[in-house]
């Protein structure tokens, strides 16, 4: 929680699979809306199970949904910000 | 509300009232001087303290299993933090009396209770309130 330097795209692939709600994922991955807000918000950061889980209920993986700042390339951001 | 606020909310309201109904218990047994053989109000006292203990560590663990990984580390955050706040209570409220009254002053037997009873509500508040201000904090940035 508080800090961390993993972004996530869950909002706009929330967006892209029929705009599908915080609950629907919510109850698709076992966990609570307010998490969801959370990881959203970049308030918490998921551990591993659950954001393998939060991949495959966008039917992409691990690292199409999150990315590690570190690692952000200038290609990267861009495609972060479509 | 989620079922941790719900949890911090249910157990701050039942250890307040436990903890006033045992207070004034004591207040009582004090007045009347109660000692050696009162069991009945010993013994009603301490069910108002001991229960809602029990029924909050037993249920610990089911609690804690209903909750999402999120609300676990807030949860854990949170009985650290009144672990803490229980150590410097009981610090505090056991050696500042010995600093300001001198070592070789007496107190009232009725504040042994006291001390114990302050300090299980004291660290169960702060329990409660950490869980419900890290929620607080999370919900109000999320929008």
């Amino acid at each position: 929680m508080g800090d961390n330097h993993i972004s996530n795209r869950i909002r706009r692939l929330r967006f892209d699979h029929d705009e599908m709600t915080q609950q629907e994922l919510a109850d698709k991955v076992g966990v609570t809306r307010q998490t969801i807000l959370a990881i959203e918000a970049g308030k918490y950061a998921p551990s591993l199970p659950l954001a393998f889980r939060i991949a495959r209920a966008f039917h992409t993986t691990v690292e199409d949904v999150f990315t590690y700042e570190d690692e952000k390339t200038p290609s990267d951001a861009g495609k972060q910000a479509t | 509300m989620s079922k941790l606020r719900k949890a911090a909310w249910f157990n701050l309201a039942v250890t307040t009232g436990c903890m006033l109904a045992a207070g004034l218990g004591f207040a009582f047994l004090t007045r009347v001087n109660a000692k050696g053989v009162v069991y009945v109000g010993i013994a009603l006292v301490s069910a108002c303290v001991l229960t809602p203990v029990f029924y909050v560590l037993c249920h610990r663990k089911g609690f804690e299993a209903s909750f999402d990984e999120r609300e676990k580390m807030i949860y854990r955050r949170a009985f650290a933090l009144s672990a803490w706040v229980l150590m410097f209570f009981l610090a505090g409220i056991c050696i500042v009396p010995f600093l300001a009254l001198g070592g070789q002053n007496v107190i009232r037997a009725y504040c042994l209770p006291l001390i114990f009873l302050s300090t299980l509500f004291v660290a169960q508040f702060a329990h409660s309130v950490a869980i419900l201000i890290q929620c607080e904090r999370e919900n109000n940035d999320g929008r």
